[in-house]
């Protein structure tokens, strides 16, 4: 008996790739490609590090009770990118908006330029912004293929008309495209928060708390999935100015929890965290 | 948080910002006693303004009954639960605002509802009309009475939904005092759906962000009042701008029935946002209930109120309700006739004190038959 079960120990033991022991920052291992699915095998031949969540607390409306713990991150490194996989805890899926509904979502922060002092940890400060790539949940589903009607989230929803679904109008012409953009107001004004999504990450400046706007350009890639136990989602953006395998800098994370109502300041975020290039593998 | 001085309450109060008032305010009186529920301001709003996708249940301008009636669900009793019932000195509020109960980490104190909440806009809020059944009885916590409470946003002094914001995406036009979400730069995080005590500004699942009513400022910056004040069928609402009472005009029909008359007065005075629109409060209901709706002056307003008919000058200026498309920022009474005036001095509409009343006799004696009464 005692023999047959130090066999079954060490025949399992053959069958696993030891997964690198936690590391204390965040490491980016260099790698010839980089993956680009969470479930992706290959993520576990990066290094993990395991970042304690705190409390927003700088400014109001904070979060009043901890929700989030942790979240685990790994990283590669390929050429001038980086791939980070971050996976938290989460029980429940949510990722339909509404009134009172809120999203799951996370976001990388890493400083806007290198700069001697690094910026302040929540949202950057005046002078000295962050740059942010911010991931959600429900257009992840978007992104997915769920549909862009009501009654994906009132499923017995009745709708008797919109005026920009007329008959009179071609459905898809400039003319009915035009009449849709004025009934979604935030749309025409160029501030797409909803509906359909060729992408489930936007890349955002902020320059302290309050400040947060678009990015220049949308240089962040990425994509979520749901683990036994919670959200993996992997974000592939350009190596922070400052980094490289000479020049460590720093980075952040945050993650909100939508069924704790988590949203915008109410959230659980790191402060900076050291994070470096490593050439191989230990 | 800045000091500010609220004058509806009677005393400074804390808030959010700094006070800045616009050059002139937007604002509103509405007469209860006139209102009949048709809902054609709902409609009118709704057909102008929430006809896209996510706005399915979302009503700038809501009519609910009153006492039990509400939209979104409860939204004035769970606040009212929530803050300390204050007291008021004559016409200083003692107890505390929302803004000055806030608890620790957050700007107002506020609760936010569940999307189910919006689901039943004036669903069975009239079911006591209903005839019963001889011999049944209905046994209530006072008395049967109801009223119609028509809201809108309350584009208000302190708005708690823009001290809500932790963005600054909400604004305050100084040029008319219009409280406007910025669709170019909300984010959807709802803070201000929550802040909001009278629950005016509404989450759009659809486009990811926060909207609310806008005052209908294109037609308020030509001269013209609102769509849910123009189509009103019973006439109970007139729109303009009204000063602070230290700069009322008696010309200004609007600081005439605020501040001169003190006959309109404001929805929930001690949550402390110094709203802009002003209730005529309904005369035949509870004063102890109304108090507390409308603050300590509903007494001598309704008083002032029931003395209309005897009243040339408030009688003419009621009269000018709904009588005219324009906004009237003057008006003048010459006698047995009223005048809407505007800016420029020039009357947009006139209105006799009294319309001439015809008697005809019950037999009509050309047909040979009986008159009936109806319309």
């Amino acid at each position: 008996m005692r023999y047959a079960l130090m066999t079954l120990i060490a025949v399992s033991l053959a069958g696993c790739t030891r997964a690198p022991a936690p590391v204390a920052d965040v490491v980016a291992v260099v790698s010839a490609s980089l993956p680009s699915d969470p479930a992706d095998a290959a993520w576990n031949a990066a290094p993990e590090h395991v970042a304690k969540l705190l409390l927003q607390d700088l400014v109001e409306p904070r979060l009043q009770a901890v929700s989030t713990p942790d979240v685990r991150v790994r990283a590669f490194t390929a050429g001038q990118e980086i791939a980070l996989r971050l996976e938290w805890p989460d029980a429940t899926i949510n990722d339909l908006p509404a009134a009172g509904r809120f999203n799951d979502a996370c976001a990388v922060q890493v400083p806007l330029k290198p700069a001697a002092a690094v910026p302040d940890p929540q949202m950057g400060m005046a002078g000295n912004g962050v740059a942010i790539s911010f991931w959600r949940a429900d257009w992840q589903a978007t992104v997915k293929g769920r549909g862009d009607t009501i009654r994906e989230i009132y499923p017995n929803a009745l709708i008797d008309h919109y005026p920009f679904d007329a008959p009179s109008l071609e459905k898809g012409s400039a003319a009915q495209q035009k009449m849709a953009t004025e009934y979604a107001p935030a749309e025409g004004a160029g501030n797409r928060r909803g509906g359909a999504r060729t992408t489930a990450v936007e890349d955002l400046i902020a320059e302290g708390p309050g400040t947060l706007h678009p990015a220049p350009a949308a240089i962040s890639r990425g994509s979520g999935v749901r683990t036994p136990t919670g959200w993996a989602v992997v974000i592939t953006r350009p190596l922070p100015d400052g980094l490289s395998p000479t020049s460590p800098s720093q980075i952040a994370f945050a993650v909100w929890e939508g069924s704790k109502q988590e949203s915008g300041a109410r959230k659980m975020r790191t402060g900076w965290i050291p994070i470096s290039i490593r050439e191989d593998q230990p | 948080m800045a000091r500010v001085y609220n004058w509806q309450i009677g005393r400074e109060m804390s808030y959010w910002y700094p006070e800045s008032r616009p050059k002139k305010q937007f604002a509103a009186v509405f007469d209860t006693n006139k209102c009949i529920a048709c809902q054609t301001c709902t409609l009118a709003c709704k057909t102008t303004w929430t006809s896209g996708k996510g706005q399915e249940y979302m009503l700038w301008n809501n009519v609910e009954t009153k006492p039990y009636g509400s939209y979104p669900l409860a939204w004035d009793l769970k606040l009212l639960d929530m803050l300390d019932a204050g007291k008021w000195a004559g016409s200083t509020y003692q107890g505390q605002t929302i803004f000055e109960s806030a608890a620790a980490g957050e700007r107002v104190a506020s609760w936010r509802p569940s999307d189910d909440d919006y689901a039943y806009p004036n669903v069975g809020e009239d079911d006591c009309a209903n005839q019963i059944d001889g011999g049944a009885s209905f046994s209530l916590p006072h008395m049967a009475w109801f009223y119609y409470l028509a809201r809108i946003c309350n584009h208000c002094t302190y708005p708690a939904c823009l001290a809500s914001c932790p963005r600054g995406s909400i604004y305050k036009r100084p040029e008319d005092g219009i409280v406007l979400v910025d669709q170019g730069r909300c984010r959807g995080y709802q803070e201000c759906v929550k802040g909001c005590p009278y629950k005016k500004v509404y989450f759009n699942p659809m486009t990811g962000t926060s909207e609310k009513c806008i005052g209908c400022f294109p037609k308020m910056e030509q001269g013209l009042q609102p769509q849910c004040f123009v189509n009103c069928i019973g006439k109970i609402r007139m729109a303009g701008y009204l000063s602070t009472p230290d700069q009322a005009r008696p010309d200004n029909p609007l600081d005439y029935l605020v501040h001169v008359r003190k006959v309109a007065l404001p929805l929930y005075p001690q949550f402390g946002l110094e709203p802009n629109v002003y209730y005529i409060p309904p005369i035949h209901v509870p004063p102890m209930f109304l108090r507390q709706m409308f603050g300590p002056g509903v007494d001598a307003a309704i008083k002032t109120y029931r003395n209309a008919a005897n009243d040339d000058d408030l009688a003419g200026l009621l009269g000018l309700f709904g009588s005219t498309e324009q906004v009237m920022t003057r008006w003048v009474r010459r006698g047995s006739e009223v005048a809407g005036v505007d800016d420029r001095g020039t009357t947009l509409v006139r209105v006799p004190l009294k319309e001439p009343v015809v008697e005809r006799a019950g037999f009509d004696r050309v047909y040979q038959i009986m008159r009936t009464n109806c319309p």
